[in-house]
């Protein structure tokens, strides 16, 4: 089977002040369908820069990215860092937003919205706004939203680096519930060692300026991880060496 | 939840004194007290310039009755409405649009910006002779070819395109600009978010743009209906029209019916406070919706 995600020498630099910054690259990587990626690093090494270009925000200055199968709109699941849910939707239209986008009827966006916020533990949170609700409900409704159209790509861009530590390791939790029940393959950023080692089933590594990937490990510890365990202490130390 | 009386949580009862409103029992004593003192200045014997109160009330009382023939005060009222109207959703339907592009596009913006700046200070009433000039007597009957109209009281009639023009002057800058902020203001994330979910241009346009700088286009259509009004009252005061809540105000003067005067003077102003506090309560919802966000 061929990758889902691939990654060559991609390269990007951004021009600020007269000077140019190299943010990225180059950077070749090749992400195999159904597998969970964390990609780790510190503030500013382009693992968002990253991100975006997978998503199709960002365009990078020379190399190539390769998804397959095809770009195809809503075949990419995005979840941003915080912030990104309309103010003006209750959290069931947020939902359904990516469905009503794509031309899916008000009716079947609705009832796969519904179905989604259910699945992420916000029954009867339907029709309250997201200044109504915490921030770990936010990033729910969120999740609920980059999951929605069944995507065969998802993206999260430091979800839970926002919220608390202890909602931050539930929302862990249910992440990696949900995504074992999809087919999706998921690139995870964060800057959080523990977090990456918790969730991503491979480990990417990168480093700073321009942001490459230092480290590229697949992790061997298979089902639920248990953060007490001391294999799970183990990988922490090494990553954090 | 019932809570016996008197052991209302502190915490709400500050709550509703803060959100008792434009309206209140205080509010009241300074009206009544000038009320008053105008009640007993004019019954006082001392030569005063103001009629009594209470024959300012019985022009305000008998609202249908014509007034030197110039028309009662309700059809005068109707009259101003009517151009105010007209004018504002001029303003709306050709600001809301130039708004749109120049928050939306650099390009559009760069290119009216500098116009809008330098049209925006300009009073419309500075343009009403000018506008006279140009559209001369022109009024709708003439523009719909109702000519057949043209001797019978019709508000047809009384409204010049002149007026119009000037209305429309001084409601479609704040409409212009507030949405131009509005659509300015949009969170770029928000367009991400639109543009990973697939959305189109339309999509994007009906479903992010419109309602996220609804706030700021219903607050520039409040400032436009504020605005209107103010100068529809100084421009029937002017030469070009004889009718309209301003013309009796003016003419009123002018046959020293000071009664009559000031009648004008309090329906003008009642009429303007209705105008902001309607679209005050409508823009309230999303305004503080958005508020809460940030």
């Amino acid at each position: 089977m061929g990758a889902a995600i691939q990654l060559l020498e991609v390269e990007r630099r951004f021009r600020e002040n007269g000077g140019e910054l190299h943010a990225l690259g180059p950077v070749t990587l090749s992400v195999a369908p159904g597998e969970f990626l964390c990609l780790l690093g510190p503030t500013g090494c382009g693992k968002t820069t990253l991100l975006r270009i997978l998503a199709g925000l960002d365009a990078p200055d020379s190399g190539r990215v390769i998804i397959s199968p095809g770009p195809a709109r809503g075949k990419i699941g995005y979840v941003f860092q915080e912030g990104a849910l309309f103010p003006w939707l209750t959290a069931l239209d947020n939902v359904a937003f990516p469905l009503r986008a794509m031309g899916k009827s008000k009716h079947e966006a609705r009832t796969r919205a519904e179905h989604s916020l259910y699945e992420v533990g916000l029954q009867g949170f339907e029709a309250s706004h997201p200044h109504q609700l915490s921030g770990g409900m936010r990033q729910r409704v969120a999740l609920a939203r980059g999951m929605v159209a069944d995507p065969d790509v998802l993206l999260l861009d430091e979800p839970f680096s926002s919220l608390d530590a202890e909602t931050s390791r539930k929302l862990q939790k249910m992440l990696r519930q949900l995504v074992s029940g999809l087919s999706a393959t998921v690139v995870f950023v964060t800057h959080n060692t523990e977090e990456a080692v918790y969730l991503g089933h491979r480990i990417c590594v990168m480093g700073n300026r321009p942001g490459t990937i230092i480290r590229d490990e697949t992790l061997e510890v298979e089902g639920e991880r248990d953060r007490l365990s001391s294999a799970f202490t183990e990988l922490l130390r090494s990553f954090k060496g | 939840m019932s809570n016996p009386k008197g052991f209302e949580p502190v915490q709400r009862r500050r709550e509703r004194k803060r959100d008792s409103g434009v309206f209140s029992l205080e509010g009241l004593v300074l009206p009544a007290g000038l009320l008053l003192f105008w009640f007993l200045s004019t019954r006082s014997g001392a030569a005063t310039v103001l009629p009594p109160p209470e024959k300012v009330f019985s022009v305000l009382l008998a609202p249908g009755a014509d007034i030197a023939s110039s028309g009662s005060l309700l059809w005068n009222i109707y009259v101003s409405l009517v151009r105010v109207l007209l004018g504002l959703l001029a303003g709306i339907a050709i600001g809301t649009p130039i708004g749109f592009l120049m928050g939306s596009s650099v390009f559009s913006r760069r290119a009216l910006y500098l116009v809008t700046e330098l049209a925006r200070p300009l009073s419309p009433l500075a343009l009403l002779p000018l506008s006279i000039i140009i559209f001369r007597d022109t009024t709708l009957t003439k523009v719909l070819g109702l000519t057949y109209l043209r001797y019978s009281r019709h508000i047809f009639n009384e409204v010049q395109l002149g007026m119009i023009f000037v209305l429309f002057w001084g409601a479609v800058f704040p409409v212009i600009l507030d949405t131009m902020h509005g659509v300015r203001g949009i969170r770029n994330t928000h367009y991400e978010v639109a543009r990973v979910s697939g959305a189109g241009k339309w999509f994007t346009f009906t479903h992010l743009m419109i309602p996220a700088s609804l706030p700021d286009m219903l607050a520039g259509y409040r400032m436009a209906m504020g605005r209107t009004w103010m100068v529809i009252i100084a421009a029937e005061m002017l030469p070009g029209t004889n009718s309209g809540i301003g013309y009796l105000l003016r003419y009123s003067y002018t046959i020293t019916r000071y009664d009559v005067m000031l009648a004008c003077i309090l329906i003008i102003a009642m009429v303007g406070a209705v105008f902001s506090k309607g679209l005050a309560d409508m823009g309230e919802a999303r305004l503080t919706l958005r508020a809460r966000e940030r």
